[in-house]
């Protein structure tokens, strides 16, 4: 099954209305506060974790689009991910998808302290956020891009939250460019002979 | 006295009352931890560490001072036996805990905001990290749109596709 989460500080306000739209057959919850996002160390969107029948995670966290859309944007394939995802579907833990739990634990790292400490910074500003002190809040959305400027996360919530050239100098086309050559996702293992 | 004597004494009045909310406005602090915001006061300490009361920290934290070093029902972390002072004090006519020194034992990730009085501590280590050595998916429970609570346990027995988005 799908559990579909929603990280957006705005709450039903802003994800609300793409669910609306949507009209999804299967759960779609709401994280104004980043929960998931911090439980998981994760730093995009859309990502997506597979969790087997007994809790398990077998596969990390990675890029899943549904379709092709923004592919000039990230460069990635979705078809060979999303073969995966049913083939897993049909096959369960015997699929070439699932991860051994030696295979997925090389691919998993311990959060930094930096990184610690941003997700910290981060928490902080949203909360000044929804007590209505977001300009005080911009201070620590900062510190938080600067302490893990891996997390887009970090830096396009903060920016949908303010104005991003005023407040922040930037927004997320200029970001965007300034990778230049530097994959915007994390390129996915796929198993051999699936194109990625 | 008169009308002027009068409104001046009014005045001394007003700005004192003033002057006392003030002061204890500025003596609050908020501790957001583990997801649970607890307004506290620090009396009048000029410390750049958080001093609170030890009915505050358990408030606060669940923890608790015991002798064998600070507990939770599940378990207890000692306190250094040549840096007790360091974490309990006398202050200002009571015991007092400092929960940012503690933060700084734990190696818990700690950010402040001074002007607002705000303080967030983050997850130790060790919780943050847990799911890297069991590989068991990280809980959580979060409302829908209509405000139905739903956890990721509640549907143990079934694969999931756990997949984030955002409107941004």
């Amino acid at each position: 099954m799908i559990l579909s989460v929603a990280e957006d500080t705005g709450g039903v306000k802003a994800a609300g209305p793409s669910i609306t739209a949507a009209k999804p057959d299967y759960p779609v919850l709401i994280d104004p506060e980043h929960i998931v996002t911090r439980l998981y160390n994760l730093v995009n969107v859309p990502t997506a974790v597979w969790i087997n029948k007994n809790g398990r995670m077998v596969r990390p966290p990675e890029v899943a689009y549904v379709d092709n859309r923004y592919q000039f944007l990230h460069r990635l394939d979705a078809g060979p991910y999303i073969e995966g995802i049913r083939d897993w579907v049909t096959n369960g833990e015997k699929s070439p998808f699932v991860l051994s739990e030696k295979e997925l634990k090389t691919r998993l790292q311990a959060q930094s302290t930096d990184h610690a400490l941003a997700a910290a910074e981060f928490g902080l500003a949203e909360y000044l956020y929804r007590t209505n002190r977001g300009k005080d809040a911009v201070a620590h959305y900062k510190e938080a891009q600067r302490l893990n400027p891996d997390s887009w996360n970090f830096k396009r919530q903060a920016w949908a939250l303010a104005d991003a050239e005023k407040d922040y100098g930037t927004n997320f086309l200029k970001e965007v460019q300034k990778l230049g050559t530097k994959p915007y996702y994390a390129p996915r293992q796929l198993p051999e002979g699936k194109k990625n | 006295m008169g009308r002027i004597g009068f409104l001046l004494v009014t005045l001394c009045y007003s700005l004192a009352e003033f002057s006392a909310a003030f002061a204890a406005e500025s003596n609050r602090r908020v501790i957001i931890y583990d997801g649970t915001v607890t307004e506290v006061s620090v009396g009048a300490q000029g410390s750049k560490d958080l001093w609170i009361t030890l009915t505050d920290l358990t408030k606060a934290t669940k923890f608790e001072v015991k002798p064998e070093g600070v507990c939770t029902d599940k378990l207890c972390f000692p306190l250094p036996e040549a840096r007790k002072k360091e974490f309990v004090a006398e202050i200002s006519g009571g015991t007092r805990f400092n929960l940012s020194e503690f933060a700084r034992l734990l190696k818990q990730p700690v950010a402040h905001d001074a002007k607002h009085g705000v303080w967030y501590f983050g997850p130790r280590p060790e919780v943050q990290n847990g799911f890297l050595a069991t590989l068991a998916a990280p809980k959580f429970t979060l409302p829908d749109i209509g405000g139905k609570m739903h956890s990721l346990a509640d549907y143990r027995g079934k694969k999931v596709l756990l997949i984030t988005w955002a409107s941004w």
